[in-house]
């Protein structure tokens, strides 16, 4: 592997593990064969560690709590596209049908509606607080991350403006337009036009995802949040991971009734991405919210754990 | 990675070629290093003097007692799932 690249793959691990591990760690890559499959695999890694080894890092609970809660929000928010994998396909039809079905796809959208409020509420007086700070004492390198997550919004939102122009139609590229089981309206592209640049519109989401909540956390480290008001913490993350954990049984309770009620269509092949079933899609969500519940409720511990000042551990 | 350790210290890439021997599954770098940081933190492994950049790790006494532990499990359950095996 060159030089060059081995640095930038240590560099995707947290300071804390790069400070005990980096030189010898890209030494160590310097002299591995530079496979895609090798840096997929530091890749993943150096993902873990960011969210699995908080408690190596040197933050206090304060800055651990507001870290986990977004990597808890981000993942559940990509959880919730369980949402828009269902409501377009033959269970639509069994969901107006069958009251259990419906009430736990419901509880699903209330609940995700109330983790954005609630993450909203936590957001906006920290990111003021911590965008004052940084301007005021120039530190660039927190302004720098803090304007991660708008950048990759703004990015996907001009490549979907960008693919409508490009095709003449009124279609936005979506992931989850490229179903191939009902009939698409007359003025979108056909299918074969949709996949790739649906799939785009994917990798540029998932690819966000992961910058911003790497970046935000990145930016909390980097932040003094000691006069954050602690009870507006523990409310704001007791609420968001009360919030996930409805939103992880309201999908988990869904797939249960579906399989009761609308066997057939769980299991049938939708034609959509990889050609696959609503049950896929299901799974898929299951893995991602028990994740985010994990998270979201070690982030609620942390905060709980907030005293008046700065808690270091 | 501590049976790898059993009989000597070893740096990353003897690692991986010596677990690849063993069970035929090949470590990706980012997976070896998950695993070292995790039972170094356990004081399981710990880091010797560098060779030319390279760095090699050696098991610990408690490693070595986990291993054992571990180890005599296993040989247990093979023995267990082997007998039934062949009493059928």
């Amino acid at each position: 592997m060159n030089p060059r690249l081995a640095r930038s793959l240590t560099r995707l691990y947290p300071r804390a593990w790069r400070d005990r591990y980096g030189e010898e760690f890209e030494a160590f890559l310097e002299t591995h064969p530079s496979t895609l499959q090798a840096v997929g695999d530091v890749v993943g890694s150096a993902f873990h560690a960011r969210v699995c080894l908080l408690d190596a890092f040197t933050m206090d609970s304060r800055q651990r709590s507001l870290v986990m809660m977004t990597y808890a929000y981000l993942a559940a928010a990509a959880g919730v596209n369980f949402y828009f994998s269902v409501d377009d396909t033959p269970l639509a039809e069994a969901m107006r049908s069958h009251a259990a079905l419906s009430m736990s796809f419901r509880l699903v959208a209330k609940s995700s509606f109330l983790a954005f409020a609630t993450v909203v509420a936590v957001a906006v007086p920290v990111a003021f607080r911590m965008l004052r700070v940084a301007f005021t004492e120039r530190r660039w390198d927190v302004v720098g991350r803090l304007a991660v997550p708008p950048a990759a919004a703004l990015i996907t939102v001009a490549w979907m403006a960008a693919a409508s122009i490009w095709t003449g139609t009124h279609w936005v590229p979506m992931p989850w337009d490229v179903a191939g089981d009902w009939n698409a309206p007359a003025d979108w592209p056909p299918l074969g036009v949709r996949w790739p640049l649906g799939a785009v519109t994917f990798v540029l989401l998932v690819v966000g995802l992961v910058a911003s909540a790497i970046s935000v956390a990145q930016a909390i480290s980097r932040s003094d949040l000691t006069r954050h008001r602690p009870l507006w913490l523990k409310i704001t993350s007791v609420t968001l991971a009360g919030s996930i954990v409805l939103m992880a049984l309201g999908v988990v309770a869904w797939g249960w009734f579906a399989e009761r009620d609308a066997s057939e269509g769980f299991h049938a092949r939708n034609g959509g991405l990889f050609v696959s079933t609503s049950f896929a899609s299901w799974t898929a969500s299951c893995a991602v919210f028990v994740m985010s519940v994990v998270i979201a409720l070690r982030g609620a511990g942390a905060a709980i754990a907030v005293q008046g000042g700065s808690t270091r551990s | 990675m501590l049976a790898s350790l059993a009989d000597g210290p070893k740096h990353g890439h003897a690692m991986i070629q010596d677990i690849f021997e063993m069970c035929g599954t090949r470590l990706g770098p980012g997976t070896l290093y998950g695993a070292i940081a995790r039972l170094e933190r356990q004081r399981l492994i710990e880091p010797l003097d560098l060779e030319e950049r390279r760095q090699p790790y050696r098991i610990t006494a408690d490693g070595r007692r986990v291993l054992r532990a571990k180890l005599a499990t296993l040989h247990q359950f093979a023995r267990a799932g082997l007998r039934k095996l062949e009493a059928r």
